[in-house]
């Protein structure tokens, strides 16, 4: 059977796999995204820790965020889907967790680079004008460090459409399963037309995010900063 | 210069030390600045003149002392809410720029909650105190301006909810000379209209002498050293830092203060009208504008007729003469009239003005 034959005649299932991986990829990166952007606007803000602290425990301390979430990527994926097992036993559930997990450090890194990105003339004429430290949070920085947290939303996802695949060790949900079964069976009928489909399944999900966010870009980008 | 009135915004024995520094950056400073005056703050950097300022609105808080406007102390209030009553200008000006020109301007009115009908109006009328007009500008982006456009939109959002008092942080620093120089005067004429009480952080004595009703001049350790009128300043400086401060160019920087229609000028007469004993006489053209030197006592060449205008000042005279390379320039009226002439040697032997003997 020829590939183009062998997709024919498992589109439903590649489909539904399709959905899956979207999905799963679509919780984690927005579950991490929701995380980071909180942390890291209280980050920023220096409303994570108490006013006692001195100046460079609190600094010390968003660095401190930063190491560890970075360190959770550096985790081996099939590690940390191993070690969630015993806890959160197999399928979606421990799945997305691992994804979310992963998918923290390149938005957060984003969203603490965004918001120091703002230029200090316009945060101080923003603290001049008589603007509470909420609404500067909100109509001033957020806005003009969007461009960067999304590109950093974008990067995860990216990241996190990959990493899904070794989800499948566990029976996760997405293209995972059927391209691990087909590297174990390879040499036998249809194997590498499954690890093939399977491959570009993937890709044909990552080109839908792209023009996802270049919808989303094109319409949440404030007009006065668009390139 | 209305400088009798009561004091509009006042600072009281403030000082202000920063965290691990054992010298204060502003020592015991006391300073009124009269309702409707522009008071100019000026010496070397490290002065403490910005920090000064800056605790004005409370950007930086106060070690000890008191704030003091319009005769309530706000050194306690709700430091936000005192923000929106004093209009803040600084150098790079800071617009948001994914704000419209009009919601720039707009944004403490929004605060305060003004209906949109009297923020809409309020926009037009700022863009056009500013020179600018509404239709052109209010929907653009403060990236499509020019740096001179930029600070009148900095200068308008802080007018914008008719503070009493701005405190301006070097806002024309940072803009070419050319331009520096109109938009000085537009905010001088600007200012005629609006009558605000204004602080304004400068390094530049010329910019100090042009714009201030009064010099506040800040010394090392955040001292002042003088407080007075710019006449006064420069030439009766309160002490030594002072005197090298304002510098060996402080006599020509005064011939910036005053203004030719302040001169006792020497008298002058339109050629065949009188005789041409003791005063220069001219020849006109058909509109009575000066076209030539007829006559000039003691003077068989005459030189070039070249003329200033009246509300110009002895600086303006003085330019034009070593310009041109005459000995006199004759002063002339909106209309283009001479009203009379300026010599080289009255310069050196004392101007006179009108009222003196």
């Amino acid at each position: 059977m020829d590939f183009f034959t062998y997709v024919g005649s498992q589109l439903d299932q590649l489909v539904f796999y399709g959905q899956q991986h979207f999905l799963l990829v679509l919780f984690a990166v927005g579950i991490a995204a929701a995380i980071s952007l909180a942390a890291g606007t209280l980050l920023h803000t220096n409303r994570l820790t108490p006013d006692s602290w001195k100046r460079p425990v609190r600094a010390g301390s968003m660095e401190g965020l930063l190491i560890v979430s970075s360190a959770a990527l550096t985790i081996p994926s099939l590690a940390l889907f191993g070690l969630l097992q015993p806890v959160l036993g197999l399928g979606a559930t421990p799945s997305l967790t691992a994804l979310t997990i992963y998918a923290i450090y390149p938005v957060l890194r984003n969203v603490v680079a965004g918001l120091s990105s703002v230029d200090d003339a316009v945060l101080e004429s923003a603290r001049g004008m008589g603007m509470s430290p909420l609404r500067r949070m909100l109509t001033i920085q957020l806005p003009l460090a969007w461009p960067v947290i999304l590109s950093g939303i974008r990067v995860a996802v990216l990241i996190i459409i990959g990493v899904a695949v070794v989800a499948g060790a566990i029976n996760g949900p997405g293209f995972g399963s059927s391209l691990i079964l087909g590297l174990a069976r390879l040499g036998s009928v249809n194997s590498f037309n499954q690890v093939l489909a399977a491959t570009l399944g993937c890709l044909v999900v990552a080109a839908v995010y792209e023009i996802v966010f270049w919808i989303v870009q094109r319409f949440t980008t404030p007009r006065g900063i668009r390139v | 210069m209305s400088d009798s009135g009561k004091p509009m915004i006042a600072l009281e024995g403030i000082s202000k030390t920063y965290p691990k520094s054992t010298a204060p950056a502003v020592q015991e400073l006391n300073l009124e600045v009269p309702a409707g005056t522009i008071s100019m703050f000026i010496g070397p950097s490290g002065c403490g003149k910005t920090t000064s300022l800056k605790m004005m609105n409370r950007l930086i808080e106060p070690t000890t002392g008191r704030i003091v406007l319009d005769g309530a102390d706000v050194t306690e209030v709700n430091a936000d809410e005192l923000r929106r009553k004093i209009g803040y200008v600084i150098q790079q000006v800071g617009l948001f720029p994914h704000f419209t020109i009009g919601d720039n301007i707009a944004v403490v009115p929004r605060i305060l909650g003004w209906d949109k009908n009297r923020i809409s109006a309020r926009v037009d009328e700022l863009l056009h105190l500013v020179g600018m007009e509404p239709k052109d500008y209010r929907h653009r982006y403060p990236r499509q301006l020019s740096g001179g456009q930029q600070q009148r939109v900095g200068v308008a959002r802080g007018l914008a909810a008719d503070p009493s008092v701005m405190l301006m942080d070097e806002p024309f620093g940072a803009i070419d000379p050319i331009t520096r120089e109109r938009i000085q005067d537009e905010f001088l004429e600007l200012q005629r209209q609006i009558a605000k009480t204004i602080c304004f952080v400068t390094h530049d004595l010329s910019e100090a002498v042009k714009l201030g009703d009064r010099i506040a001049v800040f010394g090392p350790g955040g001292t002042l050293q003088q407080y007075d009128t710019p006449d006064n300043v420069l030439t009766h400086p309160a002490n030594e830092f002072v005197a090298e401060f304002v510098g060996s160019g402080a006599a020509v920087r005064r011939l910036s203060l005053l203004e030719l229609s302040r001169l006792e000028l020497q008298t002058v007469g339109l050629d065949g009208t009188g005789d041409r004993n003791g005063s220069p006489t001219y020849e006109a053209d058909a509109e009575g504008r000066p076209v030539r030197w007829a006559y000039l006592p003691g003077t068989e060449v005459m030189p070039k007729l070249v003329t200033v205008p009246h509300s110009g000042t002895v600086y303006d005279a003085v330019d034009l003469m070593l310009d041109s390379q005459t000995e006199l320039v004759g002063v002339v009226d909106d209309q283009q009239k001479l009203q009379g002439a300026l010599w080289w040697k009255d310069l050196v032997e004392g101007l006179k003005t009108k009222g003196q003997v």
